[in-house]
């Protein structure tokens, strides 16, 4: 591989992308960020602060400058209500996100919408049955209506608690109670963090932190959990299946449309539409071999793990992509969609379709999804991408390798099937120590760390040690395009692993969904717990997000912890402008929720910190354990 | 000699001395309206990216005597201004030939539309060591707006006295084995710059 672009990427088909954007003086995001350069220290550290305008304000990390703001604020409530507001702003694009899945759920069990319908009726009654729902000799229409009115509530602030919180351990919901962290309601819980961090209000950085776990926690056992439930409900559960991964995905002589985004509402639809008499033929009529779909980011994510739609790439292959020259049209819905790729595209045939009334890209094509008529929507936009092939150079086509295999489709339902219908062989595994505990490994890409290496860097070291790695997001393409996620990349891991893999025909490291999907982590996790009668703290698993850059990522951390998940981050947070909100983050957290952050940019240290916490867990659970300290760091 | 003097390891790069000296040098001195002026008022001192991620160095104009701009500058455009020990252009005697530039060993020439009464024409632009604020006994617009202290003004000799204080002491240390002052980066500076180095080093690994 061309060394040129090694400290951006260290996969090959962005490489080669790359040397195409050089030669034809296309900026990506790489170039971006050098021309950023330097970035802002009060920013990077936290210590900036533009919520009034009294302001807006910086303290002076060295000492001798400003050390309050206009108002009087120090650097530890600076930086708690900046941190508080990431992870309301977080928080918030995973339920919103919810809440748009769950408006067409309701809308469905209304008769209001075309190209849905109920796919895993099976899922709707044990969440109909989980929420109190009669189902009884009922109609399904009539059971979806009241648990769509169920779930709505959990957005509104007349609950004492969420839902879906029946599923966490006792013990730890009655922690969340007696810290009062326990999630009300979603929107309640983003609005109070908005509130409290208006100038005069919370002024207490350990009490906006802890509102900051009950807002993360709205997302996980909220938000996020009713997009991934009632998308299951609406779209199917997943199980496993094999498909294809990365720029070899894309194909020279088919109409190519990415969907690229986290909603699957009307990807789904769109895939359905693709497959459309009407549409092959008139895709045959202009010269194409037929319709190809791509997924990128998330939304890529939800239709690979449902449909087996292969994917082209994760978030820093969004620009690369449309470089090939195949890509007819990108079908966009929401979140880490770079305002860039507009830009890109004007160099290109490609359209950019933009689907949702709150998310707007100017130099875009808009169709406006409207649930009502959905099916009709993805035609409509299928057709434009099948006239942008007309368009199409057919002497440019740069499709720089040939896809990768991999397995996907490990819903908690299809990891328990796989395991005979009941957690015992792996609870087995892990008790005798074939398997030293688990590890969920998610998040982004971020330009400052080389792509895609701290994902497959540590997902390499934790299965080399025996640690079952599940995935979500950006680190499925990261560690799919390494070829770790084929039952064969079971040689690839730790002789106890191994064999564990071997004998269910698994891959070591599991795809479990998209980022919404990380709440499938929780889930698993609360039910391994259930069934041993710990709580989650007490159990060997991590988390780590190496790569990652979103406000959603912050929220995803504060859940994860909030549920008693330790969690290693690649990148600085913007925290460490005050030591003490560092020290209670890294730290004095573990006392209070029995878990907490640590910051390790490099993946082999991280790998380091995630063997020793697992081991110390087994030796808290009395189970067979490896002295953590005696664990080499790198 | 009072200049402007950079204490290195302070500097956040956080670029508001960019923004406060291109207000400094606008025609309203207003933040909002210089944005609206035509010619825009250009910055003379320029925040530069070092080697590894979180750090940064503040680049401007030293003010060399002799300066090697002047004597090269083939109009007399660039002259010593012995009131305040500046080196100044005057925009009307400049050609623009780019002369200053080359010679310059800082690289802080810039090339721009420059008002000042007149037409607009590019004109060589650098720092004028805020002669007119110092006047008016203000510092120079980076050194007030700078918060970490990293760029100070005052008597060079007293500026570089601090720091040849705390190397005494560095050296004393190492020899008498007395307990250590503390870093003059404090932690949270410590652990940013941390963080940026453990990135810069990963990037660099890749590369070979």
């Amino acid at each position: 591989m061309n060394g040129r672009f090694r400290q951006w990427t260290i996969q090959e088909d962005a490489a080669k992308m790359l040397e195409y954007a050089a030669e034809q003086r296309i900026e990506t995001v790489w170039d971006r960020l050098a021309k950023q350069q330097p970035l802002c220290g009060y920013c990077e550290m936290g210590l900036s602060c533009r919520n009034c305008t009294m302001g807006p304000c910086r303290i002076d990390p060295f000492g001798e400058g400003p050390q309050k703001g206009v108002c009087g604020a120090d650097a530890d409530v600076i930086v708690a209500r900046n941190l508080g507001r990431m992870i309301a702003a977080g928080a918030s694009s995973h339920s919103d996100h919810g809440r748009d899945i769950l408006e067409t759920f309701h809308a469905l069990a209304q008769g209001k919408t075309t190209g849905y319908q109920i796919t895993d009726e099976a899922k709707l009654f044990r969440l109909a049955a989980e929420l109190g729902v009669p189902t009884d000799g009922r109609p399904i229409n009539e059971i979806a209506l009241d648990l769509a009115e169920a779930l709505l509530e959990d957005f509104g602030s007349r609950k004492e608690q969420l839902g879906f919180l029946g599923r966490v351990p006792e013990v730890r919901r009655n922690l969340w109670k007696k810290l009062g962290i326990t999630p009300r309601g979603i929107d309640r819980e983003n609005v109070e963090m908005l509130h409290r961090t208006h100038m005069g209000v919370d002024n207490d950085y350990v009490n906006i932190l802890l509102h900051g776990l009950r807002t993360g926690l709205s997302d996980g056992w909220g938000g996020s959990l009713i997009a991934t439930e009632l998308s299951d409900v609406l779209f199917g559960t997943p199980t496993p299946k094999m498909s294809q991964i990365n720029l070899g995905a894309l194909k020279a002589d088919h109409v190519n449309i990415a969907l690229h985004g986290h909603n699957p509402m009307l990807s789904s639809v769109i895939v359905q539409a693709a497959q459309d008499p009407e549409m092959v033929a008139l895709a045959r009529e202009k010269g194409a071999a037929g319709i190809n779909l791509v997924g990128l980011c998330c939304t890529g994510n939800e239709i690979l793990m449902r449909r087996g739609v292969p994917m082209a790439g994760n978030h820093l292959m969004q620009e690369l992509v449309i470089m090939t020259g195949v890509l007819d049209a990108m079908v966009v819905d929401y979140q880490c969609i770079m305002p860039a790729v507009v830009d890109i595209a004007r160099c290109f045939h490609t359209r950019i379709i933009t689907t949702f009334d709150k998310a707007k890209f100017p130099g875009a094509a808009h169709i406006s999804f409207e649930a009502n008529r959905a099916y009709e929507t993805g035609k409509e936009i299928v057709r434009q991408a099948i006239e942008a092939f007309s368009l199409r150079d057919p002497k440019a086509a740069r499709i720089p390798v040939e896809p990768m295999a991999m397995m996907t489709g490990f819903s908690v339902e299809a990891i328990l099937q796989a395991l005979g219908g009941t957690p015992e062989p792996l609870v087995a595994a892990i008790k005798d120590g074939a398997i030293r505990g688990a590890a969920g490994v998610i998040g982004c890409n971020n330009p400052k760390i080389p792509q895609d290496y701290g994902h497959i860097v540590l997902c390499r070291r934790l299965i080399e040690n025996d640690i079952l790695v599940v995935v979500t997001g950006c680190s499925t393409v990261a560690n799919a395009k390494a070829g770790h996620m084929v039952p064969e990349a079971a040689d690839l891991a730790g002789p106890g692993l191994r064999s564990v893999c071997k004998a269910l025909g698994i891959p070591p490291i599991l795809h479990m969904g998209s980022c919404v999907d990380n709440s499938r982590i929780l889930v698993l996790a609360a039910a391994l717990a259930n069934y041993l009668g710990v709580d989650i703290d007490q159990l060997p698993l991590a988390g780590a997000a190496p790569e990652w850059y979103s406000e959603k990522a912050v929220a995803i951390g504060a859940y994860v912890v909030a549920s008693g998940i330790f969690a290693v981050l690649g990148v600085h947070p913007p925290i460490f402008g005050s030591k003490n909100v560092v020290q209670l983050l890294a730290s004095d957290l573990e006392q209070v929720v029995g878990a907490k952050f640590a910051v390790e940019p490099d993946p082999e240290r991280a790998a380091g910190l995630i063997r020793r916490h697992i081991e110390s867990k087994r030796k808290g659970l009395g189970l067979p354990f490896v002295e953590p300290e005696s664990i080499p760091m790198p | 000699m009072k200049t402007v003097f950079v204490n290195i390891e302070r500097c956040v790069g956080c670029k508001q001395c960019e923004f406060a000296c291109a207000v400094a040098h606008s025609r309203s001195k207003d933040p909002v309206q210089a944005l609206y002026e035509d010619p825009l008022p250009r910055k003379r001192i320029h925040v530069e990216p070092g080697p590894v991620f979180s750090t940064a160095f503040p680049n401007k104009c030293r003010h060399c005597d002799p300066a090697p701009c002047m004597q090269v500058c083939p109009t007399a455009a660039i002259y010593r201004d012995r009131e305040q020990d500046l080196v100044l252009i005057q925009p009307a005697k400049c050609i623009a030939c780019a002369m200053c530039a080359m010679v310059c060993p800082f690289d802080v020439l810039t090339y721009y539309p420059l008002g000042n009464g007149g037409p607009a024409r590019v004109v060589a632009v650098k720092c004028d060591g805020c002669a007119e604020r110092v006047r008016k006994g203000l510092v120079p617009a980076c050194v007030e707006t700078c918060k970490v202290g990293a760029l100070l003004y005052g008597d060079i000799n007293e500026l570089v006295q601090a720091g040849r204080l705390r190397e005494a002491t560095a050296v004393l240390v190492a020899a008498t084995a007395v307990a250590p002052p503390p870093s003059p980066v404090p932690q949270p500076v410590a652990l940013w710059r941390s963080g940026g180095t453990a990135i810069s080093k990963l990037r660099s690994v890749q590369e070979r």
